[in-house]
């Protein structure tokens, strides 16, 4: 890979943290426990797409299967605390 | 070439994710947001990868794993958000409204 394309990528991971920020705010702006679910959804994406680009950067797969377990449980884990919080709503 | 295009794919994918999480600033109804969210990481965040992908094409099969999972991942994440929040606000709604010693006539 070229030093400009790493440079590009290195940019982007720039970018991406910035981006992650904003649902961090929102999570902490919001007492809604569901935009607070929203904003924590978005963060996890966010952080194992980081995750992956910096296994690109690197050229180091390990880093690259854990960014792509993290997609998976991450997302697992907010459906099963999602279904936990409407079940305390009944409650 | 291939770096240009890899690069304005990665350039997409984070102009999607900043679009995305800007509505989450506004105060608009979860249902809204939550609509603008997942289509803006499912879209950004494939986009990005498949930019990845032209950088690597070796670990092809690692990166399309990642587009299939977030693929499923996030669209139904979407839907479980959805369907719990609107129930949540229902329940709220039925406890609210619903007052059992009312009396039809009773209009103290």
């Amino acid at each position: 890979m070229t030093s400009v394309m790493m440079t590009v990528l290195n940019i982007a991971i720039i970018a991406m943290t910035l981006s992650i920020l904003i649902p961090m705010y929102a999570a902490w702006k919001d007492e809604d426990i569901w935009q607070t679910m929203l904003s924590m959804a978005s963060i996890s994406t966010k952080s194992s797409l980081i995750v992956l680009m910096l296994s690109v950067l690197r050229d180091d797969w390990m880093i690259g299967v854990s960014g792509v377990i993290m997609i998976s449980v991450g997302n697992a884990g907010f459906m099963l605390l999602a279904h936990i919080l409407k079940r305390m709503g009944e409650a | 070439m291939i770096e240009v295009l890899s690069s304005f794919c990665i350039l997409v994918g984070l102009v999607f994710g900043f679009w995305g999480t800007s509505s989450l600033l506004g105060s608009r109804s979860v249902l809204f947001k939550l609509h603008n969210l997942s289509v803006s990481d499912t879209l950004g965040s494939i986009s990005i990868i498949v930019g990845l992908l032209f950088l690597r094409p070796r670990e092809w099969p690692l990166l399309l794993l990642a587009i299939i999972s977030l693929m499923l991942w996030n669209t139904m994440l979407g839907y479980v958000l959805a369907s719990c929040s609107s129930d949540a606000v229902k329940n709220q709604h039925d406890v609210l409204y619903f007052d059992p010693d009312f009396e039809i006539g009773d209009e103290s």
